[in-house]
């Protein structure tokens, strides 16, 4: 059925060669998507996270002079760091503190939006169906039908206990 | 019959189905109570800080989550089958009626002092006055004595189906060449309808059954008329 010339075997060979040997972020990257910064796994990492709070490596790794003077400042009495000094000591250790950490998002919006109009979308399906597909009920459905039955129902004294005809006074012909 | 969108069963017009519509609302309130306490933790760990991942076990909390189930299901399982054995106990029947299943209509045979058969087919929706109840009415009710225990011999002609009353709390599957028993007792009189619960071909929804209650009086009376008209 399928005539494989020399060519096109040759093409498909070609093509497995170059997805095996090339990395797939520079696939990615020489095609025109946006690639993350590769990381080698197998030095400390840092990251930001509530339930593992001290990850392997401080934030910044490469220092300014300014921050080494401050880093060597740290290893004299703390209670001479001025505030400020103090939180720029935490920003180079952390990217974020605990309070950023935790910050909600606005996704609930996007959720709960996306949502309800999946829900409406639906709601228009169901009515349209109501209208072009679904064939009229039985004549038993009508309204006079249906009194006469629930009539004909407290009549026989259906569910007589707790349900249909013990909500039925009959004495006074009414509900109870 | 249930009343239209009735969320619940209908009413017990025997004392075997009062006893299961107790233990339905005991075990219902069982499993409210299960319900609710999951629903707490789904929520609440779906509501938790991620501060305490790496818990690995607990001997502790293992045996109460095995024992307390163990025993929520006791309380379960004891009432259960007392009204499983209730069931099964000999009530001396005043009449026996054999109730047949045919594609597809019933068909009764009352044989203890006469002989008076009859079949019971469904009316047709075209066929019905108004305010008689669809796909239920039948046109020969299977009458019985108010208050006395009948013993129903159910089988079939042809294929299976189920003879089934749910306000008399009685299914029973109709099998050929094999004669199920049950009994039963109406508490008060009424008519009380069911349909057919084993599918059987093409009108397997359009073969009720319908069962009338009445005074003795009452049913001596249909008795000689039915001979008589036979």
């Amino acid at each position: 059925m399928l005539h494989l010339t020399t060519g096109r075997v040759g093409s498909l060979l070609a093509r497995r060669m170059t997805a095996a040997l090339t990395s797939s972020s520079a696939r990615m990257a020489s095609h025109g998507h946006e690639v993350a910064a590769n990381e080698d796994l197998s030095q400390p990492m840092y990251w930001d996270s509530t339930n593992v709070p001290l990850p392997d490596r401080r934030y910044k790794v490469t220092l300014s002079s300014e921050d080494e003077r401050l880093k060597q400042k740290e290893k004299g009495p703390w209670d001479q760091l001025s505030k400020e000094e103090k939180l720029a000591l935490y920003r180079l250790s952390f990217s974020q503190t605990f309070s950023e950490m935790n910050q909600p998002s606005a996704e609930w919006k996007t959720v709960v939006g996306a949502m309800f109009i999946f829900l409406g979308l639906t709601g228009l399906i169901v009515w349209w169906q109501k209208v072009h597909v679904f064939p009229k009920p039985p004549r038993t459905f009508d309204d006079e039908w249906q009194a006469k039955q629930l009539q004909r129902m407290l009549d026989m004294r259906m569910n007589p206990i707790e349900g249909i005809s013990s909500k039925w006074d009959y004495e006074k012909g009414q509900w109870k | 019959m249930a009343h239209p969108t009735q969320p619940g069963f209908q009413d017990a017009a025997s004392p075997l189905m009062e006893e299961l519509l107790h233990f339905h609302d005991h075990t219902l309130m069982v499993i409210l109570m299960i319900s609710t306490l999951v629903l707490y933790i789904m929520i609440t760990m779906a509501m938790a800080k991620l501060t305490d991942m790496l818990v690995l076990d607990s001997q502790e909390i293992e045996i109460i989550w095995t024992i307390l189930p163990a025993i929520v299901l006791t309380f379960i399982a004891l009432p259960s089958l007392r009204i499983l054995y209730l069931m099964d106990e000999v009530s001396d029947p005043h009449l026996t009626i054999k109730a047949t299943g045919h594609q597809w209509y019933w068909s009764y045979e009352y044989s203890d002092y006469e002989n008076l058969e009859f079949d019971s087919y469904m009316i047709p929706t075209q066929d019905l006055t108004p305010g008689q109840f669809r796909l239920l009415e039948a046109d020969h009710r299977m009458v019985i004595p108010v208050e006395s225990p009948i013993r129903a011999l159910v089988s079939a002609e042809d294929v299976l189906h189920s003879w089934a009353v749910p306000a008399l709390g009685i299914k029973v599957d109709a099998i050929p060449g094999r004669l199920n028993q049950t009994t039963f007792m109406a508490s008060h009189p009424g008519v009380f309808f069911g349909q057919c619960s084993e599918i059987c071909g093409a009108n397997h929804s359009f073969m009720p059954i319908a069962i009338e209650a009445v005074p003795l009086p009452h049913f001596e009376n249909w008795t000689s008329l039915m001979i008589e008209d036979a």
